[in-house]
């Protein structure tokens, strides 16, 4: 994938007004466009749906890009991938503790309207808490591992091993067990609840919201690329001063 | 594949003839498994507890003993520096099969000890034997599956220490969600067949064992070798 500037600077202008759209969208009110339907206690706050579902799309897009940069890793051996890894695996986690403070925060002022609750042992929730410990971990084990190499490879054969067991996490076992999310044992299923208008925003949303994250990878990517490349240049310059 | 089960065969019987001799591993896993035991009894302070928190509990302990035993079997090899020799002279899925059998006999030995004192201890009334046999069996070859592979990694880690419970413990939540409802089912029993409704949880489980086994042997070549 290689960019030039001037595509790149016209993707994200491009996004940012796609996101605009989005967002004024979202907070349209006053029946002027796009109103979204008055269900008692969820009432505006509905429009949580245009942001905490598409954050558990784009961290599900950002660990499937880790998972397939790091198994080209594997095949290859090339760090570039490996940088490509570790920048999605970032990018993840910090939309996984997005999703998880955007659902936690309306949960309270909703499902738990009354009480004093902010995190209940949902299993949705703690399964998606978990993942988010997961790939932190990912980052622990980088930390103990000196050269690059091997560093790209044990970290790989990690993040392989780690997305294998994410469908267990987030799609067998909460299917399994009592909970309030939709989809969940009993409840009905996201596309028999949502309001078709709704969908005119929360399925923009969604592209947008990988938009941003695609963006906010290839930032990380670029950062890698420099300071490997500054560490490069150091330690040749070291040598230099060596000889 | 004879040859291939012959020299997985080798391994296997090279590390039981070691922990044999030392019984190193099984000696610290029985200590601190009846130790852990010793303080949640004395935490209960004699109270009757749920079944499902004892369920809960007795998983915990095998948990954190599978993470402080099992990381020692590559661990060992890179201490003794017969690491590169068994590089050279048994490819990767062997020496993982090896290990695997060797990590699954092992917390087998253990769990059957921890299973008797726990229900002595605890004065616990099993409702269905079998399954609660079953649920620890599959529990453990999932554990030993899951461990196997990331003990391998550690291994190649400049610090060791507390890295291999980190990695572990996030990884195993499904296998050990599963094997919790598995076991409160078969200590408490339901009127129309448990078995029935411990179904979900033991499939979720073999799943669960299943994908992290065959993850392992496609991964674990490039683990083991530079």
């Amino acid at each position: 994938m290689s960019l030039t500037g001037a595509c790149y600077r016209s993707i994200r202008l491009a996004l940012v007004a796609w996101m605009t759209l989005v967002l004024l969208a979202a907070f349209s009110f006053g029946g002027l466009l796009l109103n979204v339907p008055r269900i008692p206690i969820l009432e505006h706050t509905a429009r949580n749906l245009y942001f905490h579902v598409p954050m558990w799309f784009t961290m599900m897009a950002l660990t499937a890009m880790a998972a397939w940069q790091s198994f080209r890793c594997l095949k290859t051996g090339d760090l570039e991938c490996d940088m490509r890894a570790r920048a999605a695996v970032h990018v993840a986690i910090l939309f996984g503790v997005l999703g998880l403070l955007t659902g936690s925060y309306w949960a309270h002022y909703t499902w738990y309207e009354g009480t004093d609750i902010w995190w209940n042992f949902d299993p949705k929730q703690t399964m998606a808490a978990v993942q988010v410990l997961i790939y932190g971990a990912y980052f622990a084990l980088r930390n103990s591992l000196d050269e690059p190499e091997k560093r790209a490879r044990i970290s790989a054969v990690y993040n392989v091993f780690a997305f294998v067991t994410v469908p267990f996490l987030l799609y067998v076992l909460p299917r399994q067990m009592e909970s309030l999310h939709p989809g969940a044992e009993g409840n009905p299923a996201f596309s028999e609840i949502t309001h078709p208008v709704m969908r005119l925003v929360f399925y923009p949303a969604i592209a947008g919201f990988i938009g941003v994250a695609w963006l906010l990878y290839r930032q990380r990517v670029r950062t890698y690329r420099l300071e490997a490349a500054a560490d490069r240049r150091g330690s040749e310059a070291l040598i230099g001063h060596m000889h | 594949m004879r040859r291939w089960l012959s020299a997985a065969w080798a391994l296997l019987q090279k590390d039981l003839q070691l922990e044999l001799r030392s019984r190193y591993v099984v000696n610290v896993l029985l200590v601190f498994v009846l130790s852990a035991l010793l303080v949640v009894a004395l935490a209960a302070g004699g109270d009757a507890l749920d079944a499902r928190i004892q369920a809960g509990l007795l998983w915990i302990v095998i948990l954190f003993a599978a993470a402080l035993g099992l990381g020692r079997s590559f661990v060992a090899e890179e201490e003794r520096g017969t690491v590169l020799l068994l590089r050279l002279n048994a490819t990767g899925t062997t020496v993982y099969a090896g290990k695997l059998v060797l990590s699954f006999v092992s917390v087998l030995v253990v769990n059957s000890v921890l299973l008797g004192a726990f229900l002595v201890l605890f004065s616990v009334e099993v409702a269905r034997p079998g399954l609660l046999m079953v649920t620890i069996a599959l529990g453990t070859l999932g554990l030993a599956g899951a461990t196997t592979l990331l003990a391998a990694i550690i291994a190649r880690t400049a610090r060791r220490g507390p890295l291999l419970p980190m990695l572990l413990f996030p990884l195993l939540c499904p296998l050990l969600l599963s094997a919790v409802s598995a076991t409160h089912l078969s200590l408490s029993g339901v009127p129309l067949g448990t078995w029935r409704a411990a179904a979900d949880s033991l499939l979720a489980m073999a799943g669960f064992t299943g994908v992290v086994i065959s993850a392992s042997v496609l991964l674990f070549d490039y683990v083991w070798h530079d």
